[in-house]
C-alpha cells in the first residue's frame, strides 16, 4: 500500500461515518447546524491560522449569504438555485471590498474592525425594509430546479456534508499551492513575506474572501434550512463561537477546523440536554449553558493555546516516533 | 562579593552559556571581555536575575544593579522620573546624591530621557543603577555606539566611583583595549565558555590569546579609528 | 438652539462614559498590550451591582463607592486569569477575556435576570441655558472630569503610576530596576475594572443597564480609545466626546437607529485613517 492510500484511510473511515450519522438521526437540525458551523471555521482557521489575522465578525458574511438567498427568491423571484449560487460569491466579493481597507488593520484593531462589520451589518438587518427591517424575511422558497423541489433534513444533512468536504479540498489545494506558501510567509511576517515579493495584501485579501464565500455559501444554505432570515438570526456570539471553535480545534489546521466545529458543537448540546433534564432548577441550567462553556474555552486558551488537533497530533506523532526508537537503539532514556 | 559556579544557561535548545565560574572579590574591578554573542550579556542578566540559568550557582553578597547594554532609558520620562525609578527596590528615592556625585545630571533633570545624547543617556543609566545603592555594580556594553571621548569620561568616572567609594564593578564590553586599560583583572569569553583569566596585563601581553579571540589590541584600535 | 445644547449636553455624558470605559482599554494595554474584551463588562457589573447595593438600603455614595471597589477587586480576578499565566500571547487573551465576558453574561442572567436595570440615581433636572438636563447627566460628567484628573495624577505624580508608565515604555529596564511587570499588569486590570465599574455606576440610572449592555459599551470605548491609538488617555476623552456628541447629534437629527450605524462607521473610519500608526504600535 503506498503512503498516499494510507493516509485517505482514516479520512474515508471518518467521511463513512460523518454519512451514517444522519441516518440515525430523528432531528437532524444539529447535526447540519454543526456540518456547516465546520464548514465557516475551515474558512476562518484558514484566515486565522495561515494569515495570521483574527476575524471576530465572520457572522457578518454568514449574514450576507443568508440575505442574499431571501432577498433574491423573495422579492425578486430569483430561481433558488441560482440564489444559492449568488450568496457565497455575494459574501466573498463582500469580502473583498471590505477587506481592502480593513485588512490594512492588525490585530485587535482587524479583531475590533470586523466585529464593527458584523454589527453594522446587522443594524442595517434590523433597520432597512427590503433587508428584513424589524420583522425579517419569511417565505423563503424550497431549494430546487424548476418543479423538481427538494425537501427534508436529510438532504440537507448531506448538503452540508458535500459542501464541508469540497471546502476542506478547496482549502487543502489552496494551502499547498504556490499562494498558499505566499499565505503562510504573511502569516510569520508579514515585512519578510513583503520583502521576499509575496503580495501581502492581496494574499489576505484573497484568503479572506475565500473565508468570506464558505461563510457566505453557510449562509444561503442555512436560509433554505430554517427557512427565515432576520437580524436576530446571526447574533455576535455566533461569530465569538465560530473564533472558538477555530482556536479548539487548532487554528491553521483543516482538520482542527472540523474538530473544533463538532466538540464545541457537542459541548454545548450536551451541556443543553443536562440543563434540560427534568427537575433541574433553572439556575443550574443557565450556569451550564455560559459558565461551563466560558470556562471550558479559557481552559483550552491557557492550556491548550494550540488547540486540539495540532496538540493531539503531536502528542500522537511524539508517542509513533519514540516506539520507533526504542526499536532501534537504547538511548530511549535519553528522552525521559 | 559574586561568585558564579559552572552556570549554564539555555535559550530553548541553544545554549548561551556552557559552565562559566567567576569570582569577583569586594571593591575589586573586574571586565568580562569577548566577542559578539559570546554569551557577556546573558551572564550579566542571569547575575540580575532576569535570565533564569539552567544550572549552576551565582551568589551575590549584597545588592546588585545593572546599568543594560544600549542603555534603556524610559525615554518618555524625566530625567529625573529614571532616577527615582532606580530606587524601585530600596526606600531611598531622593536623587538629591547622584547629583551630587554627578552634576551634569542635575543640569538636565527635567529633560525627557529619550531627547539625551547617548552618551549623556549613558551616565543617567550609571546614576540609575547608582539610586539602587548596588554593592556591585554591572556595566553591561559601555562603550557601544559612543564616541571616544565620551567613553573616556564615563570609564574615569567609574574607576573613580570604584576607588573613591569602594563599589564592586564588573564590566562587560567589547572593546578589549578599555576593558583591559580599566580593570586590574579580565576574563575572556568565547562561545559561552571562559577561555582565559587573569591579569589584564597577561591577558593583553599573550599575542596567542589576543590574536585568536580578541581579534588583536591593535585590531580594536583600528576599528575605532575607522568608526 | 435648546434641541442642540440637549444634544450636546447628553453627547457629553454618553462620551464620558465611553472615555471612562476607553481608559479602562488604555490603562491595561499601556501596561500588559493585552485588549481587554471585559471593559464593557466591568460597566454592566457596576451598575448591576450598584443597583443591588441600594437595594440592601446601603446609602448613596457609599453603595456607589462600594460597587466601584467591587469592580476593580472582579478586574483584579480577571487579571489573575489572563495574565496570570505567563507568556499567553495578546491575542489569546483578547479571547480570554472574551471567555470572561461570555462567563459574566451567565451571572448576571443568574443573579440579575435579563430586563434592564437602573438604579436610583440623583432625581430631577437642572435648566441650563433654557434647556432641562437630568441631574444625573450632569453628575456623570463631573464625576467623569474628576476621574480622569485623578487618573492624571496617578501615572503622572504618583511613584507607583511612574513606574506603570515605565514599565509600558520599557519592560526590560523596568524589569532590572526591579519593576514586576506582571504585578503593575495586575494593577493596571484593577484600575481599569474601577473605571470601568464607574462608568456603569454614574450612567445606569439614566442609561438602563443589562447582561447585553456589555458589547456596546466596550466597542463604544474601544472606538473612544482608538482615537488614542489605545495609549493615550487624552486623545481618549477627545474621541469619547467627539463619540457621544456625535452620536447624540445624529440620533438627534436623523433619528436613533442610525446612532449605532454612525458609531460603528466612525470606528471603522477613524482605525483605517490611523492604521498606519496603530499598526506601528502592535508591531511593538
Amino acid at each position: 500500500m503506498n503512503p498516499s492510500m494510507k493516509r485517505a484511510i482514516p479520512t474515508a473511515v471518518v467521511a463513512l461515518i460523518a454519512i451514517l450519522i444522519p441516518l440515525f438521526l430523528n432531528d437532524k437540525t444539529v447535526y447540519v447546524q454543526t456540518v456547516l458551523s465546520a464548514v465557516v471555521v475551515v474558512g476562518l482557521s484558514l484566515f486565522m491560522g495561515y494569515a495570521g489575522q483574527a476575524s471576530l465578525g465572520q457572522g457578518a458574511f454568514v449574514a450576507v449569504g443568508a440575505l442574499t438567498v431571501a432577498v433574491s427568491t423573495v422579492s425578486f423571484n430569483v430561481p433558488p438555485l441560482i440564489a444559492l449560487i449568488a450568496a457565497p460569491v455575494t459574501s466573498a466579493g463582500l469580502a473583498y471590498v471590505l477587506g481592502l481597507p480593513l485588512l490594512r488593520l492588525r490585530g485587535h484593531y482587524l479583531a475590533f474592525g470586523t466585529l464593527a462589520v458584523l454589527l453594522l451589518v446587522g443594524a442595517l438587518m434590523g433597520g432597512v425594509p427590503i433587508l428584513g427591517g424589524g420583522a425579517g424575511i419569511v417565505g423563503i422558497p424550497s431549494l430546487g430546479i424548476g418543479s423538481l423541489v427538494v425537501t427534508g433534513q436529510l438532504f440537507f444533512a448531506y448538503l452540508a456534508l458535500a459542501v464541508l468536504a469540497v471546502t476542506m479540498v478547496v482549502s487543502r489545494n489552496v494551502i499547498s499551492s504556490r499562494f498558499g506558501r505566499g499565505v503562510r510567509a504573511v502569516a510569520g511576517s508579514e515585512s519578510a513575506a513583503a520583502s521576499s515579493g509575496v503580495p501581502v495584501l492581496r494574499t489576505k485579501l484573497a484568503v479572506f474572501a475565500l473565508a468570506g464565500g464558505c461563510a457566505g455559501l453557510v449562509g444561503g444554505i442555512t436560509a433554505f434550512f430554517i427557512p427565515y432570515v432576520s437580524a436576530e438570526s446571526f447574533p455576535p456570539s455566533m461569530s465569538f463561537t465560530y473564533v472558538i471553535m477555530a482556536v479548539i480545534g487548532g487554528l491553521g489546521t483543516l482538520w482542527g477546523g472540523v474538530v473544533g466545529a463538532v466538540v464545541v458543537s457537542v459541548l454545548v448540546q450536551a451541556l443543553n440536554t443536562i440543563s434540560n433534564i427534568p427537575g433541574t432548577p433553572p439556575i443550574v441550567g443557565l450556569i451550564l449553558q455560559y459558565a461551563a462553556y466560558a470556562i471550558i474555552l479559557i481552559l483550552f486558551l491557557l492550556y491548550m493555546p494550540r488547540g486540539l488537533w495540532p496538540t493531539v497530533g503531536d502528542a500522537v506523532k511524539r508517542r509513533l516516533a519514540k516506539r520507533v526508537k526504542r526499536s532501534q537503539t537504547d538511548y530511549s532514556d535519553q528522552h525521559a | 562579593m559574586l561568585t558564579l559556579e559552572d552556570v549554564v544557561i539555555r535559550y530553548g535548545s541553544a545554549t548561551a552559556v556552557d559552565g562559566v565560574s567567576i569570582s569577583v572579590e569586594k571593591g575589586e574591578m573586574v571586565a568580562l571581555v569577548g566577542p559578539n554573542g559570546a554569551g557577556k550579556s546573558s551572564i550579566v542578566n542571569a547575575i540580575s536575575g532576569v535570565t533564569p540559568v539552567a544550572s549552576g550557582t551565582i551568589i551575590v553578597d549584597g545588592a546588585s544593579a545593572q546599568v543594560p547594554e544600549g542603555r534603556q532609558m524610559f525615554a518618555d520620562m524625566s530625567v529625573d522620573d529614571n532616577l527615582r525609578l532606580g530606587a524601585w527596590r530600596v526606600k531611598d528615592r531622593n536623587p538629591a546624591a547622584i547629583y551630587e556625585l554627578l552634576p551634569d545630571l542635575a543640569r538636565m533633570k527635567d529633560q525627557k530621557a529619550g531627547t539625551l545624547s547617548g552618551g549623556q543617556q549613558q551616565m543617567v543609566a550609571v546614576g540609575r543603577a547608582l539610586m539602587a545603592g548596588p554593592d556591585l555594580l554591572l556595566v553591561d556594553e559601555l562603550s557601544l555606539g559612543l564616541a571616544p571621548l565620551v567613553v573616556a569620561d564615563l570609564a574615569n568616572y567609574l574607576i573613580e566611583l570604584n576607588a573613591s567609594r569602594g563599589t564592586t564593578i564588573l564590566l562587560i564590553e567589547q572593546e578589549v583595549d578599555l576593558a583591559f586599560r580599566m580593570c586590574a583583572r579580565a576574563y575572556v569569553l568565547e562561545a559561552g565558555r571562559i577561555v582565559a583569566s587573569g591579569a589584564s596585563a597577561t591577558l593583553a601581553a599573550d599575542p596567542q590569546l589576543s590574536a585568536a579571540y580578541l581579534g588583536g589590541i591593535e585590531a580594536a584600535a583600528d576599528r575605532k579609528r575607522t568608526k | 438652539m435648546n434641541a442642540l445644547l440637549i444634544y450636546v449636553v447628553s453627547g457629553i455624558t454618553i462620551g464620558a462614559t465611553y472615555a471612562l470605559i476607553g481608559s479602562g482599554f488604555v490603562v491595561v494595554h499601556r501596561v500588559t498590550h493585552v485588549v481587554n474584551f471585559t471593559q464593557g463588562t466591568l460597566a454592566v457589573f457596576g451598575g448591576l451591582i450598584s443597583y443591588s447595593l441600594l437595594s440592601f438600603s446601603i446609602p448613596h455614595g457609599l453603595a456607589e463607592v462600594l460597587a466601584v471597589l467591587l469592580t476593580g477587586l472582579i478586574g483584579l480576578v480577571f487579571a489573575f486569569v489572563t495574565i496570570g499565566k505567563r507568556g499567553t500571547p495578546p491575542l489569546t487573551a483578547l479571547l480570554i477575556t472574551l471567555g470572561l465576558s461570555i462567563l459574566s453574561e451567565g451571572i448576571f442572567v443568574t443573579i440579575w435576570g435579563q430586563a434592564p436595570i437602573a438604579p436610583e440615581g440623583l432625581g430631577g433636572a437642572t435648566v441650563l441655558l433654557g434647556a432641562s438636563i437630568e441631574n444625573q447627566r450632569l453628575l456623570t460628567a463631573g464625576i467623569s472630569a474628576i476621574a480622569f484628573i485623578l487618573l492624571g495624577i496617578f501615572f503622572g505624580r504618583t511613584y507607583l503610576g511612574k513606574g506603570m508608565t515605565a514599565a509600558a515604555s520599557n519592560p526590560r529596564a523596568a524589569a532590572l530596576v526591579g519593576i514586576d511587570s506582571r504585578r503593575m499588569g495586575f494593577i493596571a486590570f484593577a484600575i481599569a475594572g474601577m473605571l470601568g465599574g464607574l462608568a456603569g455606576v454614574v450612567t445606569a440610572p439614566f442609561s438602563p443597564i443589562s447582561f447585553s449592555s456589555d458589547l456596546p459599551l466596550a466597542l463604544g470605548g474601544f472606538a473612544a480609545a482608538v482615537f488614542g491609538g489605545l495609549s493615550s488617555p487624552w486623545l481618549t476623552v477627545v474621541g469619547g466626546l467627539v463619540l457621544g456628541i456625535s452620536g447624540q447629534l445624529v440620533a438627534g437629527y436623523f433619528g436613533g437607529s442610525y446612532q449605532t450605524v454612525a458609531a460603528l462607521v466612525m470606528l471603522l473610519v477613524v482605525m483605517i485613517a490611523r492604521h498606519k500608526s496603530l499598526s506601528a504600535e502592535e508591531a511593538k
